[in-house]
């Protein structure tokens, strides 16, 4: 793992115990691979509004239709990071 | 290179940075927890009127036999809870023909909606919001519904409750009754909602609207919100949303499962339309079978197609304050005991385009 993919997990997984007021998880011990919707309880509009941090967050579009897509911090990290890579 | 700029022009924490926008949005998205299902409770109606849906299609939910068992009732609701369902619209044909039922859903899922023609009242233990039906005045209700004295009959039996809002639904023949239904409700301390008549599936008759309805009511509506902000349940973003000459799919994409074939997140992962036999069909889930698609501007599909395109309209204070208005309306027509704010966006501004 890349020290940047390494501090987007970190800070996505921010962003989420934020958005979604978690107790008991830190950045730091959040489970990169945990199924967002399965196993955090996440649904459409959670995602819509953390969607809308990370357009702050990194200037990049998240397609509507992507959503179901992104189903785990580490996803959502590749997802950004390919994005990123896109726009240079 | 694109740039963040030419993506969109104002960031999230620049919208919501404004207080107004700000305190309206922690308000509406501590019901972001609501998850939505439908159930026909009963496949009778003292009532039949012309369009109805439960009756139309050829999905033969209305051949659906009765489960008139409580026990049964309770165990669907109890699966539906642990499936995450928290909020249960009670609708066709007319729930108020099987009370026992309708209170076997509260005592399970507390949170919820019994859509009623309001000519038999239901039990005040049963704490749902009701949505009671209107078609004009008494005298297309007449012609339309077969039944006689019918908005006098409502208010009577739900004088002074709470849990009642009437929904009027515009057709083309109806438009301008709606001052004088709304007139009649805000002297008896009453609100009311607006809804549109959608075709069902194949039908052409001349309850469909055109381009010159469409304008009609719009001009309607938006006379009536500002005359009477007490009385109606709206917003100018409502009214652009439900008379567009395009349908809700094609403005907002319809997240129902018809229209929706992910089954990943949100409706398509979670909505589920039974029948009276409970059981149901993915394939004819949505929140009124049977509707045309194409032609589908209906309330209740709006509360959730409109609702589920927040990142979309987060492109400007003007654009995120409409859909907060929207989803503040969507709330006090469904949820009992939410109170709508006052409108912040009082422009009927354009949808945003599709990402």
């Amino acid at each position: 793992m890349t020290t940047d993919t390494h501090q987007a997990i970190t800070r996505i997984a921010e962003i989420i115990i934020n958005e979604l007021k978690l107790e008991d998880v830190t950045p730091e011990t959040f489970d990169a691979d945990l199924d967002l919707v399965d196993e955090i309880g996440i649904d459409s509009m959670d995602l819509a509004t953390i969607a809308l941090v990370l357009r702050d967050e990194y200037g990049i579009r998240i397609d509507e239709d992507d959503y179901p897509k992104l189903t785990t911090v580490r996803i959502i990290a590749e997802y950004i990071t390919t994005k990123l890579a896109e726009k240079e | 290179m694109e740039n963040a700029k030419d993506i969109t022009e104002y960031k999230f924490s620049d919208i919501i940075a404004s207080p107004s926008i700000k305190e309206r949005f922690e308000k509406v998205r501590k019901y972001f927890f609501l998850r939505e299902s439908t159930y026909d409770m009963s496949n009778r109606c003292n009532l039949r009127c012309e369009g109805c849906y439960y009756y139309a299609g050829e999905t033969e939910k209305q051949f659906a036999e009765e489960n008139l068992n409580p026990a049964d009732w309770q165990q669907l609701m109890e699966a539906e809870k642990e499936r995450g369902i928290t909020f249960v619209v009670l609708a066709g044909a007319e729930p108020s023909y099987v009370p026992e039922l309708c209170k076997t859903c509260y005592d399970t899922i507390p949170l919820g909606c019994i859509a009623s023609n309001g000519l038999m009242p239901l039990a005040k233990e049963i704490d749902y919001r009701i949505h009671i039906s209107v078609w004009g005045n008494d005298k297309t209700s007449l012609e339309i519904r077969k039944a006689k004295n019918m908005l006098v009959r409502q208010m009577e039996n739900y004088q002074g409750d709470s849990r009642a809002i009437w929904v009027y639904t515009f057709t083309p023949v109806n438009i301008d009754q709606a001052r004088e239904v709304t007139e009649t409700l805000a002297a008896n301390n009453h609100q009311i909602t607006f809804n549109m008549f959608s075709a069902p599936t194949d039908y052409n008759g001349h309850l469909r609207h055109t381009p010159q309805t469409l304008a009609h009511t719009r001009a309607v509506m938006s006379e009536l919100l500002a005359e009477f902000p007490e009385t109606v349940v709206f917003s100018p973003y409502n009214i652009v949303a439900h008379t567009h000459e395009q349908g809700l799919h094609s403005l907002f994409s319809c997240s129902y499962p018809r229209m929706n074939p992910s089954t990943a997140i949100g409706l398509g992962r979670s909505f589920r339309q039974y029948r009276t036999d409970l059981q149901w069909d993915r394939a004819a889930a949505c929140c009124v079978p049977d509707t045309d698609c194409d032609d589908c501007r209906h309330y209740a599909a709006g509360s959730a197609v409109v609702t589920a395109r927040m990142y979309r309209h987060a492109t400007t204070p003007q654009h995120f304050s409409a859909w907060l208005d929207y989803v503040d309306t969507y709330l006090a027509v469904w949820v009992k005991g939410y109170d709508k704010g006052e409108n912040l966006c009082k422009e009927m501004i354009e949808p945003p385009e599709q990402s």
